[in-house]
């Protein structure tokens, strides 16, 4: 009884805090939590993002990297959160890849997504000299010879070379790398010859011409490399890549959610922002929260089809 | 070229530039002396005040950070037993005996003295030579890692002075704690008892803090509870003279080349670099039995070795635009940031900007000198310290420190766990660097000899027709034949003294 009592005094006062805070929201700091290490690029956009915003909500956001588990950790830990709107966390794609391969407890579901911030393609990259001009020379040669073909695979597995295996029913030799960083090397130094990387991470081989791009992933083409091609323009029906959004625990009150939404649109459309983004070649794709739930969802589905 | 560096020059001293500067070197210091905050950390977190700053006072405070940060460490690790980073491990070796028998500002400023001249020699021939070492770096791939991972391995030979076997064993322990975790190749989680904290494998930085400076704090607790206290050493205040200078000299230069090719490797770093430098300073020593008990060559190598990584690790950020550690990851950030395009492109569209970066090493090189030898009687006071408050206040800056790196409970649960393995290795006379060395190349050799399978599709012949994975396998074979010799030499001196 005692027990009981004292719960419900607890859950009581629980419940009349979190409807008080939704009133004089945000009354104290905010933490962004970032799945990733700081210096990479999610912990860049999301301290950017932070400190955007901060100016809009007219408090400080602290971010605090929570690594590992290629993102699971920090994401599950955020999602464990108390959802009171003061613990917001970066969510990354591996939120819809990691629970399917049973990697992460927490999915999607238990964060309310409050808005998505950037979306990027994957782009085909070989170098400079390659035999290979469009992804056609790089499908042929994978159907002529297959599993012979070496990609440098910036994660395992790659989802992006997923996509294109599927589509064209072809089978390249994927060489695990970890990240970006050091995948591009690997295509310098021609002990692999083809890999995928977002414009972002490879947009200074790109402009100083040691890597050729033979097409980008996604729907229409990127400002940022306006002379590289689609796949869909080259006949292939494959869009693939990246993206990056804000969410909340799961319970946080919707009063919340939307001053936070509102708060992180003005951010995104920030010429701070802007420019951030714009220096780095990421794409600004500023989904509503209904949006990028829904978009959430589709991805998994995506990616179910690669995971067995 | 000529004129740029000078230009160079010109901006480092310049009222926009010089105190960042100096503000940078003196942050990096402070954040790589405490333990768990590292170099690394330090540039991460003062990243987003750059965006504001001109590009070159901003990459020079960060420059500084990175070249201050791996002298810090050292700091700590002479005076305290305490690395500040990884990079540091292999200067506990012969640092801290050196401060034990009373020499800690002579050690102090050979620490010192050996970075700078590792940190200089590694900016030179980053300005002369970077795009002969980008060509190297490119050779480097999965085969030549492996072989690199190989050959760091034997040197747990050489750093286990009082038997090979305890060593190994050591060196076990090391290997089981870096297979906890997802596998590197296919994501298939190991040791990790369902635990998600134990996903991203163990974190070396709570192992480092465990092992060296919770240990050593246990070790000083039972001491002085049994009242078989240390006898303070007789302190002096003596620096290292000409002819020491003299003597660690050569040691120095070359620990400085080695640095600079080890770093303009991505991926392989200070840490490795240290170890390496000092494996080679013993192999070559007249008297390599002095390794381990306070030679000034061994402190001097793993000194200069670690600094004389800070170049070679700006040569793939600026020939190839890719990061070759992780504080050349942020660095590639701010270049970004500023709306410059690493890589090659830099040199031609905005060589102010890489000569600024180079004069600004040397002059950074300097102030980190100055101030390791102003700040020498400063830092001795921290011996004096009475044992009774010293314990305390490390077992408290041990226990922030793990707990910063991931604010994370369990890297504090992990930092606590190795010092009581420390303390009982300790005991039985079993080194603990070759665990550090082992969880550092570990995951190195497994994961590059599993990606050369993949590339080679199955066949081992990467092995014999790379030339530089090649070499480092012969380096290997002979590193632990040289050993062996060394010990039977002095196993037979010892019985021959004992007749």
């Amino acid at each position: 009884m005692k027990k009981l009592l004292k719960t419900a005094i607890i859950s009581a006062g629980l419940i009349m805090s979190a409807s008080s805070f939704a009133a004089d929201y945000p009354s104290k700091n905010i933490r962004l939590i970032v799945p990733f290490g700081a210096g990479g690029g999610t912990d860049a956009v999301g301290r950017t993002l932070a400190n955007s915003a901060k100016d809009v909500l007219g408090t400080s956001i602290s971010v605090m990297n929570r690594t590992g588990g290629a993102g699971a950790v920090g994401m599950s830990f955020g999602a464990q959160q108390r959802p009171d709107g003061y613990t917001l966390t970066v969510v990354t794609r591996e939120i819809a890849s990691l629970p399917q391969m049973g990697l992460m407890q927490n999915t999607a579901d238990d964060f309310k997504l409050i808005r998505m911030v950037n979306l990027d393609p994957a782009v085909i990259l070989v170098p400079a000299d390659s035999p290979f001009n469009t992804v056609n020379d790089l499908v042929a040669e994978a159907k002529k010879n297959p599993g012979k073909v070496k990609f440098a695979s910036t994660a395992a597995p790659n989802f992006y070379l997923m996509a294109l295996e599927q589509a064209q029913d072809i089978k390249l030799n994927a060489v695990p790398y970890n990240g970006a960083s050091e995948a591009i090397p690997s295509v310098l130094g021609k002990h692999t010859q083809v890999t995928m990387v977002t414009p972002g991470e490879a947009i200074a081989q790109l402009r100083s011409g040691q890597l050729k791009a033979l097409g980008v992933m996604s729907k229409e083409r990127i400002s940022y490399i306006p002379d590289v091609p689609t796949l869909i323009e080259q006949g292939m029906d494959v869009t693939t890549g990246t993206w990056r959004g804000i969410g909340a625990p799961k319970d946080t009150p919707d009063e919340i959610i939307e001053i936070l939404g509102n708060a992180f649109d003005k951010a995104m459309a920030s010429a701070q922002f802007k420019d951030f983004m714009a220096k780095g070649a990421m794409t600004i794709h500023p989904l509503k929260a209904q949006e990028f739930t829904g978009f959430v969802k589709q991805d998994e589905k995506t990616l179910s089809k690669f995971i067995k | 070229m000529m004129d740029y560096l000078l230009t160079g020059f010109a901006s480092a001293f310049s009222m926009a530039v010089f105190p960042v500067l100096v503000f940078g070197v003196l942050g990096g210091v402070i954040l790589g002396a405490l333990p768990g905050l590292t170099a690394t950390m330090g540039v991460a977190i003062l990243l987003p005040f750059t965006f504001g700053m001109d590009a070159t006072p901003a990459l020079v405070m960060l420059i500084g950070v990175y070249i201050g940060g791996i002298y810090g460490g050292s700091i700590a690790a002479i005076l305290l037993k305490t690395p500040g980073t990884p990079a540091s491990a292999a200067t506990v070796l012969d640092g801290h005996t050196m401060a034990i028998k009373g020499l800690a500002a002579k050690a102090l400023s050979i620490a010192a003295v050996a970075s700078f001249i590792g940190g200089l020699i590694s900016t030179i021939v980053l300005i002369a030579v970077a795009p002969i070492l980008a060509d190297f770096a490119l050779r480097f791939n999965a085969p030549e890692y492996f072989a690199l991972a190989l050959f760091g391995l034997t040197i747990i030979a050489s750093v286990s002075a009082a038997s090979i076997w305890k060593g190994l064993l050591a060196g076990t322990i090391g290997l089981l704690v870096a297979m906890v975790g997802l596998d590197p190749i296919s994501s298939v989680p190991r040791f990790t008892f369902g635990v998600m904290d134990l996903y991203s494998g163990i974190n070396i930085i709570p192992v480092l803090i465990g092992l060296f400076a919770i240990s050593e704090a246990l070790n000083q607790l039972e001491k002085m509870s049994s009242n078989q206290q240390d006898i303070p050493p007789k302190f002096d205040y003596k620096l290292l003279s000409f002819s020491d200078f003299k003597k660690i000299l050569p040691t120095s230069v070359k620990s400085g080349l080695i640095g600079t090719s080890i770093g303009s490797v991505p991926g392989a770093g200070a840490d490795i670099s240290a170890f390496a430098c000092y494996n080679e300073a013993k192999r070559v020593a007249k008297n390599p039995e002095e390794f381990g008990k306070g030679s000034m060559h061994g402190l001097a190598a793993a000194e200069s070795g670690n600094n004389g990584v800070t170049g070679g690790s700006l040569v793939p950020l600026l020939t190839l635009g890719v990061p070759g550690d992780a504080v050349s990851a942020v660095l590639l950030g701010a270049l970004i940031v500023q709306g410059l395009t690493p890589g090659p492109l830099l040199f031609t569209q905005n060589p102010e900007i890489v000569y600024g970066i180079f004069s600004s090493m040397i002059v950074a090189n300097i102030v980190m000198l100055i101030i390791g030898f102003l700040g020498i009687r400063f830092f001795c006071r921290i011996i004096e310290v009475p044992k009774i408050l010293m314990i305390p206040i490390i077992i408290f800056l041990s226990i922030i420190g793990a707990y910063a790196i991931n604010n994370s409970m369990f890297d504090v649960g992990i930092a606590i766990f190795f010092g009581v393995l420390g303390f009982i290795l300790n005991k039985m006379d079993v080194p603990s660097s070759p665990i550090l060395l082992a969880i550092i190349l570990g995951p190195m050799a497994e994961t590059n000899l599993r990606k050369s399978l993949i590339m080679y599709e199955g066949s081992w012949s990467f092995l014999y027709d790379r030339p530089i994975a090649l070499a480092f396998i012969l380096f290997a074979i002979f590193s632990v034949y040289s050993t062996v010799k060394l010990k039977k030499k002095q196993r037979l001196a010892a019985e021959k003294a004992a007749i």
